[in-house]
């Protein structure tokens, strides 16, 4: 029985998305994966724009508390210095203002589409993270600790979960109809991400700034095997 | 032996827990804040539920062809509005089965049961609570909206009613 498969998450146990990847013809355009965009412990190094993994929206937070962090030296050096010296460090601190907001406004102009859909994923991504997050705590609250939240189903989809012992978190959507996909997301991890992922040796432990999971070899093999349910 | 129905929780459209029982001992005994606070996060993930619907963006296409489609042909067909997504309906785990029920007026109905029953089962289970809530609660006129609710008449409807669904099965 074919089952429609929307979507495919993959969080690390630092509740980071390190693998997303959409199978759902509204996001048939955009068939690349999207990791997740730096958590806010890793803004001090902003991606280059070209590597647009993180979002435009983040852009404007990163724009914005540069500007927060550049006005106060600027102000007390105005305070302390002469007359002349401050009118510059204010057109400094006027420049550098002009600057973040141009910055950030180029990115999310150029972004356009393409940004919109990412920062988009980024956050659905993050939502799925809260929601499976509290309703696993949620279940083995009530129903000890060991039990293991399955799934949910809404009107529109259904999201199947499966964590392993390390807290490696898939989660993915399909038709709201699909049979329990557990096992699927079993296959996954065993056939796949230890196959591919933790058995390379190039393939970092940790991932670290968004960069995500970019091995050929595990994204041929999930597309393959996903589409083959499909 | 933990069967049939294990607990009802209601939530009220701001996210509080207006009511809580357990019938079964198939779930762990929570204490009343832990309940309240997982009325909060059940409000809070329901939300979000809802917002992350996949298939959005793919209705509201066919709506508009759909539309296109009716006005072309000259039906004076009124363009009728999406439906709008619904939140979490059912969560399976390995222990129990939880179904939710959001009334048109945001008030949620949680029905734990254990992980045997049906879909049609726990609907039945569940119509028959709303009706026991339609007509014990809001027919109260003492019953305050968005309270707890303390109506014992419709505590002693729900456990006889439960009670004979558990051990009928």
């Amino acid at each position: 029985m074919p089952i429609q498969v929307y979507s495919l998450y993959i969080f690390d146990r630092h509740t980071q998305c390190v693998y997303s990847k959409l199978w759902h013809a509204a996001a048939a355009h955009q068939q690349q994966h999207y990791p997740a965009p730096p958590s806010s412990s890793h803004n001090a190094h902003p991606p280059p724009p070209s590597s647009s993994s993180s979002s435009s929206q983040q852009h404007h937070q990163l724009s914005t508390s540069q500007h927060q962090q550049q006005l106060p030296p600027a102000s007390q050096h105005q305070a302390t210095s002469s007359l002349t010296n401050g009118s510059n460090a204010a057109a400094a601190a006027a420049a550098a203002v002009a600057a973040a907001n141009a910055r950030g406004t180029v990115n999310s102009g150029s972004g356009g589409n393409y940004h919109m859909t990412s920062a988009r994923a980024a956050d659905d991504a993050k939502l799925i993270f809260g929601a499976v997050f509290s309703l696993r705590n949620m279940v083995r609250k009530l129903g000890g600790d060991d039990d293991a939240f399955i799934s949910y189903r809404t009107g529109q989809y259904k999201l199947h979960y499966y964590e392993t012992p390390t807290n490696l978190r898939f989660a993915m959507l399909t038709e709201p109809g699909a049979l329990s996909m557990r096992n699927v997301l079993h296959q996954i991890y065993i056939n796949l991400w230890v196959e591919y992922v933790v058995k390379n040796p190039l393939a970092p432990t940790e991932h670290k700034g968004g960069e995500g999971v970019r091995n050929e070899m595990f994204e041929m093999g999930l597309d393959k095997f996903i589409r083959g349910l499909m | 032996m933990n069967r049939g129905i294990l607990a009802l929780i209601v939530i009220n459209k701001a996210g509080g827990l207006i009511y809580n029982r357990t019938f079964g001992d198939g779930l762990n005994q929570l204490n009343t804040n832990d309940y309240l606070v997982l009325a909060g996060t059940f409000h809070g993930v329901h939300a979000i539920t809802a917002r992350l619907s996949p298939v959005k963006a793919v209705q509201a296409q066919q709506n508009q062809q759909h539309q296109h489609t009716s006005s072309s042909t000259g039906g004076g067909v009124v363009p009728s509005r999406p439906e709008p997504p619904s939140g979490l309906e059912v969560l399976e785990s390995e222990n129990f089965r939880l179904q939710c029920f959001n009334t048109m007026t945001g008030t949620k109905f949680l029905l734990f049961t254990d992980t045997l029953q049906t879909n049609a089962n726990a609907d039945v289970a569940m119509r028959k609570v709303y009706d026991l809530y339609s007509d014990y609660v809001m027919k109260n006129p003492f019953y305050q909206l968005e309270m707890p609710i303390r109506c014992e008449t419709f505590d002693r409807k729900l456990n006889s009613y439960i009670r004979e669904l558990n051990s009928s099965r």
